[in-house]
């Protein structure tokens, strides 16, 4: 539900709950004020008529409206010297039912015991209520039409605020800072000052990450160097088999270091989006080239290659990318394939597809993108092929998944770019199973 | 060969300078950009080991330096940043290759031996040892004057041994050799192993001496006291 019909729904309700209330009141006191203001004037012209019969003028007070009979008595005065009697009658027509008003007064004129009773006729009860809930009815059913109304256009405006500040949110990248909108409204101020807060607090943290993750690589590479080229000048000293199997764990060590240091590296850049692009590269030639250079290590576990390759397949990829991209896809589609095994590329318009024999995974496939995951914890890879894999296809557009079914592993890299209709257009091209 | 290295790093500098003496090679060095400046000015060297970053300076500009002069040298870019850019500029500005620390001695050795042999002997393209003959032209290796059926991979392999001869090339190094920095060469020992073992076999196939020693825990050796 959205903020202004809660609003709205609310005012609502309490404008129901509040109105019967204060329309009891009015009426009750309406009806009480009318009683009080008839009974006072009918009780005047009681009095005044009492002072005119002592005076021996006509009874009747001119211009006073209404009736007033006198009565003189022969017993002697009631206790209550003015009595108020209020009947309801009906008097047909027009009027229907109406309240008639008596006031009897009883005084003493020149001796003798006289009752003065005035009487008038004014509106019942009954109808005030009646005028009354029909002004209330049309009074509700009003406001209810303007509080919708007026809460949707001012909405627009009090809570643009509050719209532009999620906007921002939303497309909010740790890589850029923000700047959120001022306003007038206390809540979003501080709401806004709050988010600037935090956003720029993210993008400051993230740059220094960034900055240390990229000096320390950095700074890695000279000491890398001199341990490496130490261990090699001391192999070459005069040393005993025992030694040679430390520095040889050494070297590994080292070598495992470095790797694991460039391809930290590497990802870096990537996330700086320092391999942008904007022109396209013939993508076949770069799969033919690296599936060349791997040919001796092919024919060395004696795997057979099938390969099909589209011909002018054009992709907006830096050529370093491409390069480590298929160089990492078709390192592992060989390192973990089994002596005279298989594999089979095929390369179309729409995607990339190595299918190669080997030892089912062992581990959950969907991990297998995740830095330093590796189905065999303790093979000598490092595990950080795929998840630069990962990355590379991400800062292109393109989408990589892997599945594993009949002892072949597949991983198929989808071009993205391609208008997905092209895709579609084209029946049994299986879109890609999300593990 | 008379090489300079210019390095910041003095740890580094001495490695390079006891690897390539012990090749018989003379090696100075120079820590700064100014100090490197001043050797290039007043001697003449076949080669010089360039880092790009220096603490007074660019290594690019020592470069810009070399070519204004007309200095002859052979240089060979090492970079700490393995920016493609920096190899790029490197290269465009007249360096004649790069490596990319941290590096192997013996890939250092090999490149600046072919940079050498490129630039200094007018691209003599035969190296001999005894009864073997490479042609880094033709990529052709003769055994006894018998033209070995070996393979582009072989053939580097071959050469990498021949031109670091003597010394111990760990399995790491040779597999960087062959197959480049970007690949898992710790993934790749079987395939150094292998290839090493049909070299073998075609080099005793030809006749040839086995040079080619297994030096335990570590890697293999080019070993030219065998006769």
């Amino acid at each position: 539900m959205k903020l202004v019909d809660k609003f709205t729904l609310w005012f609502i309700a309490i404008t129901f709950l509040v109105t019967p209330i204060t329309s009891y009141f009015f009426c009750y006191t309406l009806v009480k004020k009318i009683d009080s203001t008839e009974t006072a004037r009918l009780s005047e012209v009681n009095a005044t008529t009492a002072s005119r019969l002592g005076k021996g003028l006509p009874a009747n007070v001119p211009g006073k409206g209404g009736a007033t009979d006198v009565q003189r008595l022969t017993t002697a005065l009631p206790q209550q010297r003015t009595q108020v009697r209020k009947t309801d009658v009906y008097n047909g027509g027009v009027n229907g039912m109406e309240s008639l008003l008596t006031v009897d007064s009883y005084v003493t004129i020149n001796g003798g015991n006289y009752r003065i009773s005035s009487y008038n006729y004014i509106p019942s009860s009954r109808q005030v209520i009646s005028t009354i809930l029909g002004t209330i009815t049309w009074k509700l059913l009003l406001i209810v039409l303007c509080v919708v109304i007026t809460a949707r256009l001012v909405s627009q405006r009090i809570l643009s605020s509050l719209r532009q500040t999620m906007k921002l949110i939303q497309g909010f990248n740790v890589k850029r800072k923000v700047q959120f909108p001022k306003t007038g409204t206390r809540e979003f101020r501080e709401l806004n000052a709050f988010l600037q807060k935090m956003t720029d607090k993210a993008v400051d943290e993230y740059a220094a990450v960034k900055e240390f993750s990229e000096n320390a690589s950095h700074e890695l590479q000279t000491p890398l160097a001199i341990l490496r080229n130490k261990l090699e000048l001391l192999s070459e000293t005069n040393i005993g088999e025992e030694q040679a199997a430390l520095l040889g764990d050494m070297q590994n060590a080292i070598e495992k270091l470095t790797k694991i240091n460039r391809s930290l590296t590497l990802l870096a850049r990537m996330e700086n989006n320092e391999y942008a692009v904007s022109e396209n590269i013939k993508f076949c030639r770069v799969v033919k080239d690296v599936l060349s250079a791997y040919e001796d290590r092919i024919e060395l576990k004696n795997l057979s290659v099938r390969s099909d390759f589209e011909k002018n397949v054009l992709l907006k990829i830096h050529p370093v990318l491409a390069d480590m991209l298929i160089n990492n896809l078709l390192g592992n589609a060989v390192r973990h394939n089994v002596q005279d095994g298989h594999i089979d590329i095929s390369l179309t318009q729409r995607k990339l597809e190595i299918r190669n024999t080997g030892l089912p995974p062992e581990m959950p496939t969907h991990e297998l993108f995740q830095r330093f995951k590796k189905s065999n914890q303790c093979s000598e890879s490092v595990g950080l092929g795929l998840s630069i894999v990962k990355q590379i296809c991400e800062v292109c557009g393109f989408y990589i998944s892997y599945h594993y079914s009949d002892q072949l592993h597949t991983v198929t890299v989808q071009f993205r770019s391609q208008p997905r209709e092209a895709v579609r257009a084209v029946p049994g091209v299986s879109l890609v199973n999300s593990e | 060969m008379k090489v300079l290295a210019v390095e910041d790093s003095k740890e580094i500098g001495s490695s390079i300078r006891g690897f390539l003496v012990r090749e018989g090679y003379i090696c100075e060095l120079a820590y700064s950009f100014y100090e490197a400046r001043e050797k290039l000015a007043l001697f003449t060297y076949d080669c010089i080991l360039l880092d790009i970053m220096l603490p007074d300076g660019s290594g690019l500009e020592l470069l810009k330096f070399i070519k204004t002069e007309k200095i002859q040298s052979g240089i060979l870019i090492i970079s700490a940043k393995d920016a493609l850019d920096d190899k790029i500029d490197g290269l465009d500005a007249g360096a004649d290759d790069y490596i990319t620390k941290p590096f192997h001695l013996p890939e250092l050795h090999a490149r600046l031996r072919a940079i050498y042999r490129r630039k200094k002997l007018a691209g003599n393209n035969i190296i001999t040892f005894n009864e073997i003959t490479l042609n880094t032209d033709t990529l052709e290796a003769t055994v006894n004057d018998v033209l070995l059926d070996i393979t582009r991979k072989e053939f580097d392999l071959l050469l990498y041994l021949v031109i670091n001869k003597n010394r111990v090339l760990s399995r790491q190094s040779i597999a960087t050799h062959l197959w480049g920095d970007y690949t898992d060469n710790l993934a790749n020992f079987d395939f150094v192993y292998q290839h090493i073992k049909n070299l073998r076999k075609k080099i005793s196939a030809a006749n040839g001496a086995d040079y080619i020693d297994t030096v335990y825990g570590l890697g293999y050796k080019f070993n030219s006291s065998k006769v």
